[in-house]
């Protein structure tokens, strides 16, 4: 393992910890407002201060980490499976199989990403289903794609030729010829598929058409609190910091192994 | 030439080692404009290490220790970087396996002119003239629109070695230049390093095939297990060779192994009638009829690309025949036709542990694990290999391993698909014996494809010898 990869599961596990423990580490829920003590800055009880409403921005920010690495992964994970069993499936069909599934993820792969989200989010505004599902739709492409390239280069392989040969079925020849190969690709486009919708998720609620107020999400969040960030500017600082954190640390994670060359 | 005898490199007690100790070395030589040195010996003798210390491009974990001369600058040999501006213009490397250096997304011509033009300093109008030229000089003179996917192995690895030198580097190192050719492409790359050396360079030929030390000729070092063993001139050295270890070398040669028994013949295991294949344009063979039986061994030579490997998957079904038909014995199952690959890196499964592979062969088939050992034993592979990776074995190791893996399946048909053109000679030999014994003992049947016409003659009395190859 590289340094950049440790330092990337460092960061994520503080980005995990902050969402899993913000409701204990916060005093109040992310929408009780004080409008007493609006714009605050950062104090004992109140680490990083409150927002124009009164909100603590501690709680408000954890609930959206959580809200996008949960979704994030989930969306990351609902891709790659039929992405990479679709890949695995038509490589080792070829024929048929693999043209009309090449057809499907073109004709996706056409359709800009974000438009297909909106499309989505225009049957239940606010809702975050049409998010969820769009951002997998987009997202499998890459992982068919990635999986029957490799897949049929192994699977064209002496070494698979030679398993058929003694005997062995698909699934022995999936299992110790094929995913090994395929593992590092994916554990990489994962972290690149999570890392692109956390960038989404808060590309949507910065333009207004993702998470709906009062909802703590940190393209919303970023939005709310631009009109105040000659005021208040470590409260626009907040959600900037974790997104930017949250991105990072899914590229930095996604570094390969660089594995040295054998020579003979 | 009035530069004869110039001394270009000198390297000065040259080591490698990693963490564990000293891999190869010393090395204490000079290379001379006009002459060659070729280091022949076993595979894994770090022979191909020192091409890499030469040129300071040694993989992470290893260390070079002493001294080169190049151009009358001394450079410690851990500096590679201080080197890095000699690399294709005074020192250049033939990578081995250098078709795998060919960019594969690049045309032929285009990478050999932006040689010419980036690191041959021509202008853009003569690099492309001079590339025309080269290929014309190489005989392909329609390559230059070629990918390198299309080139067979031979070509390929032409168009590399005119690659390596279109930087006009006056040191030219060489490994493995004839790994895996044929007579005809071996003797064309050899052609294209004797004229390098009649132009004045001096040639680092890195090599396990006396054949390629003999025509280069100049000088000649032996090595064995990372030590110079012996050296001199090439005549007097390969005429009356000094250490035992290079008189077994000489002697591994097919052509002087001793002949062996006659196979003995029982029941048919395959028979071919009218087979006949084409690929693309070209008919690879015409009804072919075959009977073997068991225990006969077969060799079948030709230049590459004759169709010779496509017989023997046609023979075993791993590709449909366009007319003809393969019929086997009913009562024998399929998994007892096997196959040895040219290349057994390719053959196993590289994530997986050569012991784990053949328990789960094993457990696939009932056998009974305890065949391993002997089997092992017989081939003189050592345990503690199982516990490897394949790429963590020596070719002739697993090249034995791939025997084991067939012979857990008493196979009745073997098909050995150049099994042994990749090894050195030495390697080659046991290699060979064990595999026609192994075959003998369990009567099963062997094809053996091969280039080498020596060898097909010393393992078959029957042949089928395939013509009109490609060129």
């Amino acid at each position: 393992m590289l340094n950049r990869q440790r330092l990337g599961i460092v960061l994520l596990l503080a980005l995990l910890g902050l969402a899993v423990a913000g409701p204990w580490l916060a005093s109040r829920a992310p929408f009780e407002q004080d409008l007493y003590g609006i714009l605050r800055q950062p104090a004992w009880h109140e680490p990083l201060g409150t927002d124009h409403l009164g909100r603590s921005m501690l709680a408000r920010l954890a609930s959206a980490t959580r809200l996008s690495l949960g979704l994030a992964l989930a969306s990351a994970l609902t891709a790659a499976l039929p992405g990479t069993l679709l890949g695995l499936v038509a490589a080792w069909r070829g024929g048929w199989t693999l043209r009309l599934a090449n057809t499907v993820a073109d004709a996706v792969l056409a359709l800009p990403g974000l438009l297909l989200v909106l499309l989505l989010g225009a049957f239940a505004p606010g809702a975050f289903w049409p998010l969820y599902v769009g951002l997998s739709l987009v997202l499998w492409v890459e992982y068919f794609r990635v999986t029957r390239a490799t897949a049929s280069v192994v699977l064209a392989s002496p070494h698979v030729e030679a398993a058929r040969l003694l005997g062995f079925g698909p699934v022995y020849i999936l299992r110790h010829h094929v995913l090994p190969a395929l593992l590092p690709l994916l554990a990489t486009l994962l972290c690149f598929g999570a890392s692109a919708a956390v960038l989404a998720l808060a590309a949507m609620g910065f333009v207004g058409l993702g998470a709906q107020p009062p909802q703590a999400e940190l393209g919303l969040m970023m939005t709310e609190l631009l009109p105040y960030a000659a005021e208040a500017p470590w409260l626009l600082a907040g959600p900037i910091v974790v997104l930017t954190l949250a991105t990072l640390a899914l590229v930095l994670l996604s570094g390969r192994t660089h594995e040295e060359g054998a020579l003979a | 030439m009035n530069q004869d005898n110039a001394t270009l490199l000198h390297v000065d007690q040259l080591v490698i080692s990693d963490a564990r100790g000293r891999l190869a070395g010393p090395f204490s030589f000079s290379l001379a404009a006009g002459r060659a040195l070729t280091l022949i010996g076993e595979s894994g003798a770090g022979k191909s290490l020192l091409a890499h210390a030469i040129l300071g491009t040694l993989p992470r974990g290893l260390r070079a220790e002493g001294r080169l001369t190049l151009d009358a600058r001394t450079f410690d040999a851990m500096d590679g970087p201080a080197r890095r501006a000699s690399w294709g213009r005074r020192l250049a490397l033939l990578p081995q396996e250098a078709a795998l250096a060919l960019d594969p997304t690049m045309r032929v011509g285009r990478q050999l002119a932006e040689t010419h033009a980036l690191v041959g300093g021509k202008r853009w109008t003569d690099a492309w003239r001079q590339t025309a030229d080269d290929l014309d000089a190489l005989g392909m003179p329609h390559a230059a629109g070629q990918w390198p996917a299309t080139l067979s192995g031979g070509m390929a690895q032409r168009v590399a070695l005119a690659i390596t030198r279109a930087g006009h580097a006056p040191v030219l190192i060489v490994d493995e230049p004839t790994k895996g050719l044929d007579p005809h492409w071996r003797d064309a790359i050899v052609a294209q390093l004797q004229a390098a050396l009649r132009e004045g360079c001096a040639v680092l030929a890195i090599t396990h095939d006396v054949e390629v030390a003999r025509a280069l000729g100049g000088d000649i070092a032996v090595l064995r297990q990372g030590v110079v063993v012996e050296h001199g001139p090439a005549e007097a050295l390969l005429r009356e060779p000094g250490h035992p270890f290079t008189r077994a070398l000489l002697a591994a040669a097919p052509h002087a192994w001793p002949a062996r028994p006659a196979a003995v013949a029982g029941d048919d295991v395959l028979q071919a009638s009218g087979l006949s294949k084409r690929l693309g344009h070209r008919q690879l063979f015409q009804h072919i009829d075959l009977a073997l039986r068991a225990g006969e061994r077969l060799a079948v030579t030709g230049p590459s690309g004759s169709g010779k490997s496509t017989l023997g998957n046609v023979l075993l079904g791993l590709m449909p025949a366009d007319a003809g038909s393969v019929r086997r014995p009913a009562r024998v199952t399929p998994v007892r036709f096997q196959k040895l690959y040219q290349d057994p890196a390719s053959a196993f499964a590289p994530a997986r542990a050569i012991g784990h592979a053949l328990h789960d062969l094993c457990a696939r088939h009932r056998v009974t694990p305890a065949r391993i050992a002997p089997l092992m034993q017989r081939m003189g592979l050592h345990p503690d290999l199982l516990a490897r990776l394949p790429h963590a074995v020596s070719g002739g190791e697993l090249q034995r391993f791939a025997l084991v893996r067939a012979l857990l399946l008493d196979p009745v048909f073997l098909f050995a698909d150049e099994p042994t053109s990749r090894l050195d000679p030495l390697t080659q030999r046991e290699v060979i014996d064990i595999l026609v014994e192994a075959t003998a003992e369990r009567a099963c049947a062997l094809m053996l494809v091969t280039h080498d016409r020596a060898l097909a003659h010393n393992v078959a009395a029957r042949h089928i010898e395939f013509g009109g190859g490609p060129h």
